[in-house]
């Protein structure tokens, strides 16, 4: 099979996914930017619930510690007077109930304490083990302490800054709430939580491989991974000395109780991150995530990353389509161009099946089946056709033998009569010819000889050449004039000749003694006679017309004489007619100089070298009969 | 061998000159107390032949008190601290003003609509005790304000949660520590109490007379030292805000470089603060701050007779 130079496939290939990949490259382009802010967008939002999250569990710890003040609070003033003891049991039950709760008490404005005292404050506990409620007032002036004093100024609880408790020896931070008996402050209940706390609980925090830190309402740093940070300095101080302004207005937001999310570098790598930060309600500090940008950029180049993956397995699912479709149009393409080569190369009983769809290409399928049908019905019937002709050549073959074994054949016909030579041959242009020579003696001396050329040619011709001559046959029984043989075979010729053929005919009575040859010519080619000395005569005739026309019509006999060594030439006019390539006729010229340079050759070669001469003229082209019938006198 | 002999005599020499000597300063170590931090980091005091070791108070001593025992050899104190304990029996002497502005100040929200001294008057004020209430106090019969006292700890969180509304501030300290909490300076209202005409000179550098008296070699050569350490910290402060941040972060105290380098800056203004009286020297008590100091001690009970000038402050360097 040939190969394609451009495939189909490849055309649709190109012509349909290179626009598609434009587009969707385009598309992509166009695209990206809004998708990645959605993706930015989900990621955000994620990002603040999960920092929410998280600040609420922490803050889940500290409400614990809001919790045991406000149960102190509310165990003083309704138990109001109390005893220390009470008091101990009290605040040691607190202080159990939360291991993250280091210690709780109460303590006393200035003679409000149940015991009347100046000052009054107490610290309930933990010691290896063991419960103990100590004296604050032996460590310190509480009255002066922010925890203590501030509460009372505001008239509401409050969360410590961290701070150094003197008590507990540790960084922590106290709520402390204002206990209230009859409408007058007395003092306040407290719960403190260590720092250490509150660090181990932010430790554990891990938001997409960033850090988190918590600062207070004043900003400063009370956990950060940098250890220099915390208690040391806050988000402003960093804002300062690192002068980032936007760090600073980003602090502000944080401890006004603001969520939200915020880009920008790292002051400790100089790399991008995000803030996403909330606060943590009870104490109003804030929780921040700090997550660095590529974290982030990287969930959104994933998500962006899927989209794009879609869009090529849509690709790939049109190049599919693209490879079915483009299949289905050459499959039966090729199937049908291989066909072509089968029926090219004879083969006519292929057909094109299994093509379906209602399209162009099963219309081609179809007209190509009815196509290689006709065909083979037309070859079939070609095929039968040229049987049948091959029948009728054959018979024609059978004609031409039958007609064939009518002439003599044999030469020398006469071996024992020495007084002349014969010699006849008839070539016939088709299988059955319309020109027949004949001769036989009538009696001892004298001898027929016949030339004639039936019109037309063919079976026909062959049919009426067969009859004339058994009927020349059969009047020359009758009598050995040719003018009378020849009017009596036209008569009969004329009967029932509805077919009006015709043939013109010479007949010659040769005697032989006398050498005279006594003729009649039907509108026959004149005859030649060649005279030993290589002089030719043409046997004039009166212009007598062919047998098979006029019925009643009287012939003319005439006379010549031959001498010793005289040849009498006929013919039809299959010699002087015979055709060249190049339309040329042979003549009567080229017939005269081949009898003239043979007048000493045997009649067999000089009829052997006229059928040459006349077969290198003609090429191979032969529309007429030839024969010839040559007679030479010996004696 | 000759060599040795020598080196053996002068290593004798000096170690009989190089006694050591006691330097107290009345706060922990920050930038406030740069020039001796850095006279003593940058080997002045030994350039000298001065074997000085500075001691770092937890407030809760008293300097001056150690000074007059004889605990310590020098120290660092306010003048109205100095002129309190004043003793004629036991003098002490002023041998270098340090700080020659106030830097106390009081410091309100502007949202708690305070804009001039009398809208103080039924608020409620922090404030610190000992030597700091001495310019309030003055400030408040200056302008007869009434008001509720607040005892005030060293730190800002009950004037940042709005507990008073008033606070007492360092100009170099708290006022920075309030803008390091968030506060924009543009929503806070000042009031510095040297603008007020009660511009207390603060830290100066402070011997026994009989130091002086018995070692004015001593005494000379130190003042140079700490003159050149604090000269040495304004013109490498980024030099010295290392060493310093060393000595917090040794005594883990909870401060930050951008807190010290404020610091730093407004102990420098104090440091050459000329007041428009008269022009004056850094290291050089103004006479006339000192005389506006003794008189308000004296006013308020606590000084009963004034030492002159020349008694109390003894210029020793040019």
């Amino acid at each position: 099979m040939k190969k394609v130079k451009k495939p189909i496939l490849l055309k649709l290939l190109f012509r349909i996914l290179v626009p598609l990949l434009v587009i969707y490259g385009l598309l992509l382009l166009f695209t990206y930017d809004r998708n990645k802010e959605n993706a930015l967008n989900e990621t955000k939002k994620y990002l603040q619930e999960l920092t929410k999250y998280n600040a609420e569990k922490l803050d889940k710890e500290f409400q614990q510690i809001v919790q045991a003040s406000h149960s102190i609070k509310n165990f003083v003033e309704t138990a109001m007077p109390i005893t220390d003891e009470q008091l101990f049991e009290f605040t040691k039950k607190v202080v159990k109930a939360d291991d993250d709760n280091i210690g709780s008490g109460i303590a006393y404005l200035p003679f409000k304490s149940h015991l009347r005292k100046e000052k009054y404050a107490v610290f309930t506990t933990e010691n290896n083990g063991k419960y103990e409620m100590k004296d604050l007032t032996e460590l310190y002036n509480y009255l002066t302490e922010d925890w203590f004093q501030i509460p009372i100024l505001l008239q509401h609880e409050y969360w410590s800054e961290p701070f150094w408790g003197r008590a507990s020896e540790t960084l922590l931070m106290t709520h402390s709430v204002p206990i209230k008996v009859k409408d007058e402050t007395v003092g306040v209940s407290y719960a403190d939580v260590s720092l250490q706390t509150v660090s181990q609980l932010t430790k554990n925090i891990n938001i997409m491989n960033g850090y988190s830190y918590i600062i207070s309402k004043q900003g400063t740093f009370i956990h950060h991974p940098n250890a220099e940070y915390r208690m040391n300095e806050t988000i402003f101080s960093l804002a300062e000395r690192y002068q980032r302004p936007y760090l600073r207005d980003l602090g502000q937001k944080m401890i006004a109780g603001e969520s939200g999310v915020a880009s920008y570098k790292d002051l400790n790598d100089d790399i991008k991150k995000w803030i996403v930060f909330t606060p943590i309600s009870s104490t109003g500090w804030t929780f921040a995530a700090v997550i660095p940008e590529v974290e982030i950029l990287a969930s959104v180049n994933k998500a962006i990353l899927n989209q794009s993956l879609i869009m090529l397995l849509g690709l790939a699912l049109i190049v599919l389509i693209i490879i079915w479709v483009a299949y289905g149009i050459s499959k039966p393409l090729r199937k049908l161009t291989g066909l072509a080569g089968e029926v090219a190369e004879g083969n006519l009983d292929v057909k094109m099946t299994g093509i379906k769809g209602n399209d162009e290409i099963q219309m081609l399928a179809e007209d190509f089946n009815s196509m290689t049908a006709d065909l083979k019905q037309h070859i079939n019937k070609l095929t039968k056709t040229t049987k049948a002709k091959e029948a009728v050549e054959s018979e024609l073959r059978v004609a031409r033998q039958i007609q064939e074994s009518l002439l003599p054949r044999i030469f020398p016909p006469f071996p024992d009569k020495k007084e002349f030579d014969l010699f006849a041959r008839n070539i016939p242009a088709k299988e059955v010819a319309g020109d027949f020579y004949d001769f036989f003696f009538l009696n001892e001396t004298q001898l027929a000889v016949i030339i004639a050329d039936v019109s037309g040619k063919g079976i026909s011709a062959g049919l009426f050449m067969a009859i004339t001559r058994t009927l020349l046959k059969t009047v020359l029984n009758e009598t050995n004039k040719p003018d009378i043989a020849t009017a009596k075979a036209n008569f009969t010729l004329c009967q029932e000749n509805e077919s009006c053929m015709f043939t013109t005919m010479f007949l010659g009575i040769y005697d032989l003694p006398s050498g005279t040859l006594e003729y009649t010519n039907a509108g026959h080619n004149e005859p030649f006679i060649i005279y030993q000395n290589g002089n030719i005569k043409k046997l004039e005739s009166d212009n007598e017309i062919a047998l098979g026309i006029m019925a009643d019509y009287s012939y003319h006999a005439q006379k010549v004489k031959l001498g010793k060594g005289d040849t009498l030439a006929l013919y039809t006019d299959g010699v002087t007619e015979a055709t060249s390539p190049q339309n040329q006729l042979f003549g009567e010229e080229r017939l005269l100089r081949v009898l003239q340079q043979n007048v000493d050759s045997k009649l067999a070669e000089l009829t052997d070298k006229l059928t040459q001469q006349l077969q290198d003229f003609q090429a191979g082209n032969q529309f007429d009969d030839i024969t010839m019938l040559f007679l030479r006198r010996n004696s | 061998m000759k060599r040795i002999v020598w080196i053996i005599l002068v290593l004798l020499f000096s170690a009989v000159v190089a006694k050591p000597v006691k330097l107290e300063v009345q706060w922990y170590p920050q930038a406030q107390f740069a020039g001796y931090i850095m006279a003593l980091e940058k080997g002045f005091f030994s350039d000298k032949d001065l074997q000085v070791e500075i001691i770092f108070s937890d407030g809760n001593d008293e300097p001056v008190q150690k000074l007059k025992n004889g605990e310590i050899d020098f120290c660092s104190a306010w003048l109205s601290t100095a002129l309190k304990k004043y003793d004629p029996q036991n003098s002490i002497v002023n041998i270098f003003q340090v700080l020659q502005k106030s830097s106390l100040m009081f410091v309100a929200k502007k949202s708690s609509n305070i804009t001039t001294p009398t809208d103080f008057n039924g608020k409620r004020i922090g404030l610190w005790g000992g030597d700091f209430v001495l310019q309030p106090t003055a400030f408040f019969r200056k302008y007869d304000i009434e008001y509720e006292l607040i005892p005030q700890s060293y730190n800002i969180d009950g004037f940042l949660v709005g507990a008073w509304e008033v606070a007492s501030a360092m100009y170099y300290n708290e006022y920075h520590k309030i803008y390091q909490a968030g506060v924009d300076e543009e929503d806070l209202v000042s009031f510095f109490f040297a603008d007020y005409g009660l511009n207390f000179p603060e830290d100066g550098l402070y011997c026994k007379l009989s130091t002086l008296q018995n070692n004015k070699e001593m005494c000379v050569d130190l003042v140079e030292a700490v003159q050149k350490g604090w000269q040495y910290a304004f013109q490498n402060k980024e030099e010295t805000l290392d060493i310093i941040m060393n000595y917090c972060y040794e005594r883990a105290m909870r401060t930050n470089r951008a807190h010290q380098s404020w610091m730093l800056d407004k102990i420098e203004e104090a440091y050459k603060y000329s007041g428009s009286e008269n022009e004056v020297e850094p290291g050089v008590l103004p006479i006339g701050d000192y005389y506006r100091v003794a008189e308000e001690l004296k006013e308020q009970g606590f000084l009963q007779r004034i030492p002159s000038y020349k008694e109390f402050f003894r210029r020793i360097v040019e």
